[in-house]
């Protein structure tokens, strides 16, 4: 009854005011939402998921309801709306949108609300939805339980089960060659030997095949083998990428972490702490700060970041969120960077909470100590000077170092008696009017030149020289009186060099200094720097001008000085801007022992009142100069820094010091655009996946390094559903071929789902809960009588699984790029195991057009040393691949690369059988046959031992000896490198 | 997505498992040229217009105010500080004074289209060309720039225009490369090989470098002669056999296709051992063909050579073939930051002869009818004088033509704003012009992806238009 009257009522309203409502609603729909979904709704509506100012303008309530300024529109008065002030951009508060409509485009926005804004959409707009949860990687890790009776290799178990279901039985056991063969490709990315291979074949053991393994795993051929997978996964390579594909001298200790870390077996959770935050978990470990390397494996747009760094900026953290997320995670984060994740939940806020995480860091060389006991030390002497800088008498004052400066001042020579040298030639290189003062000091006068270089030739009474010492004089000529011809008195002595003329010598000897100390050093700009050879470096006096200072330059040996020696004195002053010295004067002495520092007029003053009467503001003064030269002095004694390419808080590179002191402010963008920042996000990671925290909770001033922590902790946390899946299945792609989920890096709903799901639930919690051992997880495979199965293909097999996604035989696998060229190299006998250090580069370079050098791969010595190492140490230049690992599919590293790809191209084919390597290598083949044995036909049985394992047939022998009498041995080592039975593992 | 029993995706990410025939073909990079087709005119989801394509690129940021795009603005408003106060990102300096052409320009053909005295040869065709007078790009700095007009992306790792039409549409013969690019002989460009990577795609669809200087053009087409073991009939002899061993190998595997795809690899690339030489030898051009692309003169010779490669090799069934004017650096390209009266008139010169050649070459030979020709760089360059001289990068707009196989002679889409700093209508970015391109071989741009890591990517990303305003 109600219903029908209320039907009633509509049906008569609609005919009565019918015909101007239809007007209206087409007026809006044609004329007035397109302006509205065009110009507004990107930045106000649920669509986009951006509410800016809490107005929404998708529908009618949006904008009755209004946002944080009021309601947006008054019907029938234009001139009180906000919406039409805001598009006429008649307010300068309130101008939208940024780019002004056009007049008619207001003018229909005017005449809408004019007729009172009628507006049919009165639902609200769904928001662009948010993906569900309910998606087999994002459910919490339960362990499943094992199918059958309990007995056997759990593995198997679920396996076997499967193929039942399916009516279908597992394959039969590989042969003892074939499982070698395997397993040495898989564990090692090598050949086996034939005598490794003979020795397996006649193990009676009944654990023979166990034991195997176990030899396999405890190898460092197994860290070379399973790194080279995860620094693709990372996209590690030695060079940039980009326009300037500049070569990455450290980077390799990355890598040579990696292949440790594998070998040890590294507990997978600390495996990420380290790599994310080794700087923030491990603070006393230096040595660990090779793995931040993680950070910096990618590629890096050094063009972009000096002309463009916002931008530059933006995509690098985009590089960073999206290999982290990958690599540990095998989520897309990067796919919610313009909107909110199409089908996985992941919001763009989340995005940009990850890129908060790496708001903080430049990319570029991290300076360390391998050596704990040397980063200590240095820690130590640094704290000491940085307390004598500041003048921290508690520190200064403690016991230990008052014994170091009372030990000082009993070492200490006499005072030494300082003789002037006498000057007669001095020269200004550089124009200024030198002239000699009544004390015997040379003043520059004159218009000041921006550089100078001043030649003093002096002679002298000493018969020994031991120290010379250089006194910076005060003059009321000079700004601020001096001692610097520089607006603000400063100067900045850049060398200070000594030669030596015996009477007629043609050449002047160069006197070498062991050390130099002054009175006063400017901060950064100290005494060291000029005697260090480096133009671009000086010692400076800023701010204590206005003062005398003085530096004394110790020789390395007392100088004998014979009758008409010259002594000549050169001070470089290139620093530029007038900063040369004003007024100087040159004195020497030949005190024997001598260990002066040069002292400040004050600390002289101290060093004259006995010390028992001393203030304790005299002692800290004396303690600050003495130590801060002490602490110098062990410094420089200390091994230098090891450098790593990296990032972290600070990191140096072509910029000079990249130095975040806090963190970039993140802003949700929207669609991506930098030009549309939103509100600040704070660090973070995923939203949907709770308990674990979607934001970080960090106090309000924490390190740069505590963010990434923060996010480390989120990835290894035992509740995190994807990363204990993400690892278990890659090392299940890298043994079999595939992945459980075939998708490595995507666990999302555009990704596989796993052929097992319990499986890889079942590994994933052997993984989480044995302590995050990969060696535990290579052994239980590897011994599964899945692994061990044939790869034969039977008919039910073929018909039902060609694909062998259930696994009922073993996948065959082709070499990959590097397991090829090593295994080349150990056929030939010629594999060189050395591990570790800088890559080998096989290529010679020659200058381009800008900074990224030409390479030759064409031109490299193959026997030039270390050529034959295993290809884990080759350089791996980003931009510009090695033709022969790249027509075997090595992976263009400018992106992640979980996966290696197959392909057999014509072009593939004329590289394995042209490309200089291999030919190369087949000659060595034949040498080493030809040491080996006599006769034609036995060295190509060994050459066929060495490559396939085994005998020739009566057949390949005959037509291989006719192939080897006709063209030579080494035809027979081209033909067996480029046959599938050594290019694929059964 | 593709008209095949299986998805694309299964075919090319799934490495292990058998297929049969389609799989193998595709390994092969042939399978979608041979069924779905045909009757498209070698399209894939349309008739195709153009069987291939050949993209000149000009290294660095050719200037459009002084070749293509006439500005009288700059004439009245020269001198004047009317540029970004504040240095734009990727600038490589602040904005100088607005600096009018040094060149005097003149109307042409029919079209009465603006052409600068750089271009007198191609001023002469531009009745055949179709210009896209308001190209335009997301950054000011040449790695990305250059990723984006190759790849679509402005990060590297995507795969490269050619690389995606290699994947869609395999090759017209099968004992030359798909794609070839032909690099300027003074050195790379930015991004070195990046921007002709295959990406995430299958390595068989990256560009074959061919140095067309060298003695060895295809690098590996034949063994070096110092391993005499690896030549001729010693070479003929070991591949006989080698085939041989390999199909008794994989008689007992039925099931492994690949095993397949690597013996019939083999014979392709004996097929092109046999036909490269022939297609590389440009001996077999008469004088007149020489003289006409320039390969007499030494300003000419570089691009002339390379250019009149690259009509061979399409003409012998190349599919995309790409030439470069300009090594990366400071010098030899289209970069001109210091002078442009100076810099710009000789690498101009470099290009202009031979590519009016070209064009009449295929004309003459009637290739022209479904070959797509397209002049292109990765941005321009700023109506504001860098120093006194020279002009800067400028995302804002640039130009880019077609011509050749559907495309509508004399057209032109798009304008500049007056000082031809920014776009004023008609913006086009590199996703519709690849739309456009991919548009005029029969594929359309949204329904070609592959799946990697979660994305099904295109090269057009998520954007993409073609540019309808243009075609025939």
């Amino acid at each position: 009854m109600k219903a029908m009257y209320m039907w009633r009522t509509l049906l008569g309203w609609l005919l009565l005011i019918g015909p101007a409502f239809a007007d209206d609603n087409a007026f809006f729909l044609e004329s007035v939402e397109p302006i509205l979904n065009q110009h507004c709704y990107e930045c106000h509506s649920h669509t986009a998921g951006v509410m800016e100012g809490d107005l929404t303008l998708d529908w009618q309530s949006g904008w009755k309801t209004g946002g944080s300024r009021g309601t947006a529109i008054v019907p029938g008065d234009p001139e009180k709306s906000l919406l039409v002030k805001a598009v006429r951009h008649s307010d300068p508060e309130l101008k939208m949108p940024e780019k002004k409509l056009s007049d008619q485009q207001i003018a229909i926005l005017a005449q809408w609300v004019k007729n009172g804004a009628h507006d049919p959409r009165i639902t609200k707009p769904a928001s662009e939805p948010i993906a569900d949860t309910d998606w087999w990687s994002l459910k919490p890790l339960v362990r499943p339980t094992v199918p059958g009776d309990g007995t056997g290799n759990p593995i198997d178990a679920f396996i076997h089960a499967r193929l039942q279901q399916e009516g279908l039985a597992p394959s039969p056991e590989a042969d003892r060659r074939t499982l070698i063969r395997r397993l040495t490709f898989d564990l090692h990315g090598l050949q086996p030997t034939v005598e490794e291979t003979k020795a397996f074949m006649a193990d009676t053991s009944p654990t023979a095949y166990e034991s195997l393994v176990d030899r396999l795993l405890a190898s460092p051929r197994y860290g070379e083998r399973w790194a080279r997978h995860w620094l693709d996964t990372v996209h590690y390579a030695d060079s940039h990428g980009f326009e300037h594909d500049v070569f990455r001298p450290h980077a390799w200790r990355y890598r040579d972490y990696v292949i440790d870390r594998f070998n040890r077996d590294t507990p997978w959770p600390q495996f990420i702490r380290e790599q994310l935050a080794a700087d923030y978990f491990y603070p006393k470990s230096t040595d660990l700060t090779v793995a931040l390397g993680f950070l910096g494996a990618g590629p890096y747009d050094q063009s972009a970041a000096a002309t463009a760094p916002k931008s530059f900026e933006y995509l690098d953290r985009d590089d960073l969120v999206t290999q982290t997320m990958g690599a540990f995670a095998s989520t897309t984060a990067n796919c919610a960077r313009c909107h909110t994740h199409k089908f996985d939940p992941i919001t763009q806020a989340d995005y940009f909470a990850l890129q908060a995480v790496f708001a903080g860091i430049g990319k570029g060389d991290l300076s360390f100590d391998m050596d704990q006991s040397v980063a200590t030390q240095r820690d130590h002497w640094k704290t000491i000077q940085a307390a004598a800088q500041q003048k921290n008498s508690k520190i200064l004052l403690t016991p230990e170092n008052l014994k170091l400066v009372a030990e000082w001042e009993q070492s200490r020579g006499p005072i030494p008696h300082w003789v002037p040298l006498q000057a007669d030639v001095f020269l200004s290189t550089n124009g200024a009017d030198l002239k000699r003062q009544p004390d015997g000091s040379i003043l520059s006068t004159g218009p000041p030149p921006d550089q100078e270089t001043i030649v003093v030739t002096a002679g002298t009474s000493l018969s020994t020289l031991t120290a010379v010492r250089l006194d910076l004089l005060t003059d009321d000529s000079l700004p601020h009186k001096g001692a610097g011809r520089a607006h603000n008195g400063n100067l900045h002595l850049t060398e200070f060099e000594l030669r030596a003329f015996t009477a007629d010598a043609a050449e002047g000897q160069v006197i070498p200094i062991r050390q130099a100390t002054a009175d006063f050093n400017q901060a950064g700009w100290t005494i060291q720097h000029a005697i260090d050879g480096n133009p671009k470096t000086a010692w400076g006096i800023y701010p204590k001008v206005g003062i005398g200072h003085h530096a004394v330059f110790e020789l390395e040996s007392p100088l004998i000085i014979e009758p008409g020696t010259r002594l000549v004195v050169t001070l470089k002053q290139l620093h530029g801007g007038a900063h040369i010295i004003g007024r100087f004067k040159l004195t020497a002495t030949d005190a024997p022992n001598l260990n002066v520092i040069a002292l400040p007029a004050e600390v002289e003053a101290v060093l004259d009142t006995p010390a028992a009467t001393r203030t304790p503001e005299q002692q800290t003064q004396l303690a600050s100069a003495v130590l801060q030269h002490h602490a110098e002095q062990e410094l420089q004694k200390l091994p230098p820094y090891v450098q790593v390419y990296a990032a972290a808080a600070e990191a140096a590179n072509e910029r000079g010091m990249v130095k975040f002191s806090t963190p970039r402010e993140i802003r949700l963008l929207v669609r991506g655009d930098l030009e549309k920042p939103r509100d600040v996000v704070g660090p973070g990671a995923l939203t949907a996946l709770s308990p674990l925290p979607a934001r970080f909770d960090l106090p309000q001033s924490h390190a740069e390094s505590a963010r990434r922590a923060a996010l480390a902790d989120w990835l290894a946390d035992p509740r995190n559903p994807l990363t204990w899946r993400s690892i278990a299945n890659r090392v299940w792609h890298y043994h079999f071929g595939n992945g459980l989920c075939d998708t490595p890096n995507d666990f999302g709903r555009m990704g596989g789902t796993p052929s097992h799901p319990e499986l890889l639930n079942w590994l994933a919690s052997e993984l989480r809960d044995g302590n995050g051992s990969l060696k535990h997880l290579h052994r239980l495979i590897c011994n599964s009588k899945t692994y061990r199965q044939s790869s034969a293909c039977g008919a039910p097999l073929m018909k039902r699984d060609p694909e062998n996604r259930l696994l009922g035989r073993m996948s065959r696998q082709r070499l990959d790029a590097d397991s090829f060229r090593d295994s080349v190299l150990l056929v030939g006998g010629q594999l060189d195991l050395t591990m570790g250090g800088p890559g080998v580069s096989h290529f010679t370079t020659s200058p381009g057009p800008q900074v990224t050098p030409v390479l030759h791969y064409d031109r490299y010595d193959l026997d030039s040393p270390g050529a034959h190492r295993r290809s884990i140490y080759r350089v791996v230049w980003r931009g510009i691949p090695d033709p022969l690992m790249d027509a075997l599919d090595f992976p263009d590293l400018g992106l992640l690369a979980p996966t290696r790809g197959f392909s057999a191209s014509p072009l593939q084919s004329l590289v394995l059988l042209n490309n200089r390597f291999v030919l190369h290598h087949a000659q060595k083949i034949a040498e080493r046959a030809k040491a080996a044995e006599t006769k034609i036909p036995d060295q190509i049985k060994q050459i066929v031992s060495w490559s396939w394992l085994r005998e020739p047939t009566p057949d390949e022998l005959e037509k291989m000896t006719q192939l080897a009498d006709a063209h030579g041995l080494e035809a027979v080592g081209r033909l067996v490198l480029n046959s599938n039975e050594f290019l694929f593992v059964e | 997505m593709l008209n095949l029993p299986i998805s694309r995706r299964e075919l090319l990410t799934h490495s292990g498992g058998s297929f049969g025939a389609a799989v193998l073909a595709s390994w092969l990079g042939q399978e979608v040229t041979a069924a779905p087709v045909s009757n498209l005119n070698g399209g894939l989801h349309h008739p195709a217009k153009a069987k291939r394509v050949i993209q000149l690129f000009m290294n660095g940021g050719a200037s459009p105010m002084d070749t293509f795009d006439y500005k009288p603005e700059l004439v009245r408003l020269h001198g004047q500080m009317l540029g970004p106060k504040e240095k734009p990102e990727g600038f490589t300096a602040a904005a100088g004074a607005v600096m009018k052409s040094p060149f005097e320009f003149a109307q042409h053909g029919e079209t009465g289209r603006w052409v600068s005295t750089v271009f007198p040869h191609q001023a002469k065709i531009v009745d055949e060309l179709a210009f896209l007078m308001a190209m335009t790009t997301k950054t000011n700095v040449h790695g990305p720039a250059s990723y984006m007009m190759n790849t679509g992306f402005m990060l590297p790792g995507f795969p490269c225009m050619g690389a995606w039409i290699s994947y869609a549409l395999g090759n017209l013969a099968d004992n030359l490369p798909t794609f070839v690019v032909l690099p300027d002989t003074r050195g790379l460009p930015y991004n070195q090989k990046g921007n002709f990577s295959c990406g995430f795609l299958p390595a068989k669809h990256q560009g074959t470098l061919v140095n067309a200087t060298s003695k060895t053009p295809i690098p590996n087409l034949f063994a070096d002669s110092q391993y005499a073991f690896a030549r001729e009939k010693a070479d003929k002899d070991t591949f006989a056999l080698l085939q041989q061993l390999n199909r008794q190998h994989a008689a007992p595997r039925p099931d492994d296709t690949r095993l397949e795809a690597r013996i019939a690899a083999g014979e392709l690339a004996a097929k092109m051992q046999l036909s490269a030489p022939e297609a590389f030898d440009l001996t077999r051009e008469s004088k007149e063909t020489h003289t006409a692309y320039g390969l007499d003169q030494k300003v000419t010779e570089d691009f002339g050579r390379r250019a009149l490669l690259a009509r061979r090799l399409l003409e012998r069934g190349t599919r995309f073939v790409q030439v470069w004017s300009g090594p990366q650096g400071a010098v030899n390209n289209w970069d001109n930051h210091g002078n442009i009266q100076t810099e710009l008139p000789p690498i101009a010169a470099n290009v202009d002869q031979p590519i009016a050649a070209l064009f009449r070459d295929l004309k003459s030979r009637g290739l022209i009818e479904d070959t797509l020709v397209v002049w292109t760089t990765e941005f321009g360059r700023t109506p504001f004088a860098q120093g006194s001289l020279g002009r800067d990068h400028n995302r804002g707009t640039f130009v880019t033509w077609l011509a050749g196989a559907g495309v509508k002679a004399g057209a032109s889409y798009g304008k500049s704003d007056e000082l031809g700093y920014q776009t004023a209508e008609g913006k086009t970015y590199c996703y519709d012009l690849h739309a456009t391109i991919l548009h005029l071989l029969g594929i359309d741009h949204q329904r070609l992806t592959y799946r990697t890591a979660g994305i099904d990517r295109r090269l057009t990303d998520v954007h993409g238009h073609v540019v309808h305003e243009i075609l025939a």
